[in-house]
């Protein structure tokens, strides 16, 4: 092998403390180095000429470059090699700078320390092999999870960019969360109205098939190339004949055994139903726990009323593949629920409080419906027990939130600007209303938000208390609230016709089942994690699958909308070539030596190690070994160090680059 | 004796196995493995204080291609190393017809008799009398008295000793050995086929029988055994030059269940100790 | 005159974090001693502990580890499978005589420069004050080191 070595002295960032000739000297004394020369600035031009002309002059095989860290200009220097014909893994850098220049001021000593890292250097590359970075191909079509705001949006945004996007939803509608809410915050915004000009487009867009009351049933392959098993649950309507015109739903005699999910309780839906009036698509489903049909095989009068024959009882879940290239998780939150009988065991109740067993005790997407035009109450303000206007109205922040006690030590983010909205609500409603709101901090960090919650005290005359709510206790149809005043160094007992519950925003429950499903990862409560908190939030370490809103982490709108685009951008930049080309710098089995112990499967953090059988012609087991996808493979190495045989090894980070690293240095 | 002789000629004849895998006697009454293919070979089966051999160690010999069941006799420890040999893919649970031994000691010296200080070091400290799971159990289980834990003194007085005194102690031991691999060769957990001493691009191991490589030797063998070793011992007994082996592979499994609270073999679906992690292991060592 | 000892240092650190933190340490400008020569690997996951006998096969007098703090390794878990090896590892080495001083581990991440120094600069002196190896240079003088730069694996 012809190895050639270029020292910099990158001005006198290295030629002042290292003498730069003395060591190209001592490097052309090396075995194997046919070529050694020092230069002022080799990642200039010129400086890169140099290195191209002895590549091609003395035919080197190798180059050696003593400069900056690698991470400065490795690159650099791998394009210009490869540009004079050698493949750029056979250059290796060693860093004189950050590590031997700048941090030592004794120049003899500095300048054997970088002998010895030029020697390490020659001493690797003499084991490098020519790589070729890895093309996978891309299926350029994007899953979206959850057709909430983040799911619509990051829908979206992949579709306008003229890829096909299949967005799941499990609800019968799409819309999520915010279709529920009355107005939005800062700006007091109708929530509906800006989110159902997106709904519809969603519906419209030739790119985007949108695959409502389903959900994701199996999740196989790998970046770029995932096959997607969907269950489309069944409606018991023909989606294709149904015009929307709601006849089923107004004769259905079911009329007080079901609650909306829609109106979180607070009023009844029929057996056949359309969620909300702004529904997309506007097409009912029936909910056979209740159908009058399902339970006893009698009444069929949505069938009989249905001008189109659109009713289907026989109607069964289907299933139906899709092949993918990356998917987008945009399942959103639910709020915590403290009922007497927690949902979810992980969480323990707020019982104190009588959420449950208060009717006038509700949660902040049920007074979101009560304030909403299109709800229960037709937004007038009254409250759920006698339908009368309430005088006076509790808010309690951090209800479950920043309570380790409860499981949930994390804060919830949204909840003391909707508290403020609420109570800003409530005010413009019923202007002789009193609000008061029991609050550990205010939490309003985003644009306008601070501005928001100040004109909630000074204009609206909202009071806020600093303290906690013991017990709530209902007497003569009022609500006995006993708090603290902190900061007056007071109790206090406030006579409430109605308490809004501000609620930890929690994962999904069947998130976790999903991120299994998907093979990503979850924390404790249920959130999905990223990559890097800082530098990744929108990735999983799981390739090709990307996060958008609340499902990551409590979030308000805009960080939804945000993150969702972001989200789409990640999906856009893999679809942004063919072939998806990834760095060599990945973990190869030696299968003649591998003996099948799959301790590499077991600390591979990435799922990338499978088993492989090796059969003979005629079927029968030789032996079973480990297989590495190379399209999963992140190239951290762990498998290498764990195999006990060494028959899987990490190309570009072999055991005989490095041992011929720590070989070098007993000449040091 | 009786009771395991028809055991095997039972799951022979009933082909619930197509070999079994066993200890026979000799007629200078030397105990050895002995596999049984015909319920004829089972009448050799025997079983006593002179079975020493772990037979786990040919488990992997077959490459995961049983073509069938195969039986095995274990006895409590060397059932450990069958659990782990499943750990690590190299059998399935099904492809075994495991007959367990109630074993209560087996001999040190094989030239002597069985006696309380003529048996096994790990025999002191057992605690797994009867194997922890089987698809046949034989042996009615005795009693038997042990003795004091010896090595146990003798690894808290090479604790004691100064970083110095225990690298001169232990190249002391290393000199004496002479790279015969036997060590290797006799454990049920050393089944790679091309093991790391014999890799040489690039070479990992010196092989030379000198201080430098015997003590790269020994030293990589038995972190290769961290949380890998069930303590069968074979290695020491297998030794030509008594190096005392078990010293270091019963550390190994000393640190593996103070710092992680692991024990290798005890079950089939626990995480190996190498193979996970928790995120609250100990780091006070870590600046 | 008798030559001062200095000690020799292999460092084995991660890419993303230490030798990161180290580049910082070295853009601060941050003085230190220049015993250790680091190497590379994209992960402490990747070490293998039998890299440290090498080193000391290779005359090495101490050796460092470094990587990434728990819950920050790049690729999720490589530190902490590390982590666990090192504690089997160490144990092992004090048992068979290898002082914990020779062995040394840390956690530096990219914006720990001075942390780095600090550590480079602790484990240098700590080492020059147990003194040389001579123990293991004894073990190794029995056959000479070959130098192993051979001729490499032709590239084409």
């Amino acid at each position: 092998m012809k190895i050639g070595v270029f020292v910099c002295h990158c001005g006198e960032n290295i030629g002042r403390t290292v003498d730069c000739p003395a060591v190209s000297k001592a490097c052309a004394s090396f075995p194997g180095v046919v070529y050694s020369e020092d230069y002022k600035y080799m990642c200039s031009d010129p400086g890169q000429n140099l290195i191209k002309q002895a590549i091609r002059e003395k035919g080197l095989d190798a180059v050696v470059v003593g400069s900056c860290s690698p991470h400065m200009h490795e690159r650099t220097f791998r394009k210009a090699c490869e540009s004079a014909g050698i493949n750029p893994y056979m250059v290796e850098i060693a860093n004189l700078r950050e590590h031997c220049s700048w941090i030592h001021n004794d120049i003899p000593q500095a300048t054997k320390k970088a002998i010895d890292l030029m020697r390490f250097a020659v001493e690797r590359v003499k084991f490098n092999t020519p790589l070729q970075t890895i093309k996978v191909p891309v299926t350029k079509r994007t899953l979206v999870i959850g057709g909430g705001i983040s799911g619509i949006q990051a829908a979206l945004d992949v579709a306008n960019a003229g890829f096909e996007v299949v967005l799941v939803e499990k609800e019968p509608s799409i819309g999520g969360h915010m279709s529920q809410l009355s107005e939005t915050f800062p700006t007091l915004d109708c929530s509906q109205c800006i989110l159902t000009p997106r709904m519809v487009e969603v519906y419209q867009h030739p790119k985007i098939k949108l695959l409502s009351y389903s959900e994701v049933e199996n999740v196989e392959g790998f970046i770029g190339n995932f096959k997607v098993t969907i269950r489309r649950k069944a409606k018991s309507v023909k989606e294709d004949l149904c015009t929307g015109c709601g006849l089923c739903a107004e004769k259905c005699p079911i009329k007080k055994k079901a609650f909306s999910e829609f109106d979180e309780g607070l009023s009844n839906r029929p057996a056949i139903y359309v969620p909300f009036p702004q529904a997309v698509p506007n097409v009912p489903v029936i909910d056979r726990s209740v159908c009058t049909y399902f339970k006893t095989g009698k009444c069929e009068m949505c069938k009989k009323v249905c001008g189109r024959e659109a009713i289907d009882f026989t109607q069964q879940d289907t299933f139906v593949t899709e092949e993918i290239g990356s998917i987008i998780v945009a399942t959103g939150y639910k709020l915590y629920s403290i009922d007497k009988k927690p949902e979810t065991s992980i969480y323990k109740g707020y019982g104190e409080y009588g959420y449950g067993k208060y009717k006038d005790v509700i949660n902040g997407l049920q007074f979101e419906r009560i304030a909403s035009a299109s709800g229960p109450t037709s937004g007038e303000m009254l409250r759920p027990s006698d339908k009368k206007e309430p005088k006076k109205i509790v808010f309690i922040q951090c209800v479950g939130s920043r309570d380790e006690s409860k499981g949930i030590s994390y804060c919830s983010k949204i909840c003391c600007m909707y508290t403020a909205k609420h109570a800003m609500l409530y005010k413009h409603k019923v202007h002789d209303g009193e609000a008061y709101v029991f609050y550990m901090d205010i939490r309003a960090g985003g644009k306008n938000y601070d501005e928001f919650v100040r004109r909630a005290i000074e204009e609206d005359h909202v009071n806020y208390i600093r303290g906690r709510v013991s017990k709530i206790i209902e007497e003569d149809g009022k609500l006995i609230v006993k708090g603290e005043d902190t900061i007056a160094g007071l109790q206090v007992t406030i006579e409430a016709d109605l308490v809004v519950l501000a609620t930890a925003m929690v994962a999904q429950p069947e998130a976790s089942k999903l991120a299994q499903t998907l093979g990503v990862s979850y924390d404790k409560y249920g959130y999905f994690q990223e990559v890097h908190p800082k530098l990744r939030p929108v990735e999983t370490a799981t390739g090709g699958i990307f996060l958008a809103g609340a499902c990551h982490s409590p979030r308000d709108i805009p960080d939804c909308v945000a993150m969702a685009s972001a989200a789409a951008a990640k999906s856009l930049v893999l679809f942004g070539a063919d072939m998806l080309e990834r760095e060599p710098i990945i973990a190869k089995v030696d299968e003649s030596t591998c003996n099948g112990c799959m301790y590499c499967q077991k600390v591979c953090a990435y799922n990338a190690i499978e088993k492989k059988e090796i059969r003979d012609r005629k079927g029968k087991l030789i032996k079973v070994v480990a297989y590495v996808n190379t399209g999963l493979c992140q190239g951290c190495g762990t498998c290498n160090a764990t195999c006990p045989s060494k028959s899987v090894e990490l190309t570009g980070f072999k055991d005989d680059q490095i041992f011929a690293q720590i070989n070098a240095f007993a000449e040091v | 004796m009786n009771e395991l002789k028809q055991t095997c000629k039972d799951v022979l004849t009933e082909k619930k196995a197509r070999l079994i895998i066993g200890y026979s006697e000799d007629k200078n009454k030397r105990v050895k493995p002995f596999i049984a293919r015909t319920p004829e070979d089972a009448e050799k089966f025997v079983f006593n204080h002179h079975a020493v051999n772990n037979l786990a160690v040919y488990i992997s010999r077959f490459k995961n291609n049983f073509e069938g069941k195969i039986g095995i006799v274990v006895k409590g420890c060397d059932l450990k190393a069958v659990t782990a040999l499943i750990q690590e893919s190299q059998v399935k649970r099904d492809d075994l017809y495991i007959i367990g031994v109630n074993c209560s000691g087996v001999v040190r010296e094989i030239d002597k008799e069985f006696s309380k200080d003529n048996s096994q070091i790990k025999c002191k400290y057992c605690q797994t009398k009867t194997p922890a799971y089987f698809d046949a159990i034989a042996e009615e289980s005795k009693e038997f008295e042990l003795t004091v834990d010896d090595q146990q003194e003798l690894m808290t007085k090479i604790e004691k000793m100064s970083a110095e005194e225990k690298l001169d102690f232990w190249n002391e031991q290393f000199e004496k050995c002479i790279k015969c691999y036997a060590c290797r060769q006799v454990c049920p957990m050393c089944y790679c086929e091309q093991c790391i001493a014999e890799k040489s691009e690039p070479q990992w191991i010196d092989s030379s029988a000198t201080a430098r490589g015997s003590f790269a030797w020994n030293t990589i063998r038995a972190f290769h055994m961290a949380g890998r070793c069930i303590g069968c011992h074979e290695c020491e007994r297998a030794c030509p030059m008594d190096i005392p082996l078990t010293l270091l592979t019963r550390k190994m499994g000393m640190v593996a269940s103070s710092e992680f609270g692991y024990r290798h073999g005890m079950s089939i679906d626990e995480p190996t100790l190498i193979g996970s992690y928790s995120t609250s292991d100990k780091e006070d060592f870590i600046k | 005159m008798e030559d001062k000892f200095e000690p020799k240092i292999v460092a084995f650190v991660c890419n993303w974090c230490t030798y990161t933190g180290a580049d910082l340490a070295g853009t601060s400008r941050l003085k230190q001693e220049a015993n250790a020569r680091l190497i590379r690997v994209p992960c402490t996951g990747r070490i293998d502990p039998v890299f440290v006998i090498k080193a000391f096969e290779s005359g090495a007098d101490g050796v460092l580890i470094s990587g990434c703090h728990p819950g920050d390794c790049h690729y999720n878990a490589g530190n902490f499978h590390a982590r666990r090896r090192w504690t089997m590892f160490k144990n092992l080495l004090e048992f068979v005589g290898i002082d914990s001083t020779r062995l040394q581990f840390s956690w530096v991440s990219a914006s720990e420069g001075k942390k780095w120094v600090s550590v480079v600069d602790g484990v240098i002196d700590s080492v020059r004050a147990k003194g040389p190896f001579t123990q293991y240079k004894k073990m190794n003088k029995e056959i000479e080191i070959p130098v192993q730069t051979g001729e490499g694996v032709p590239a084409k």
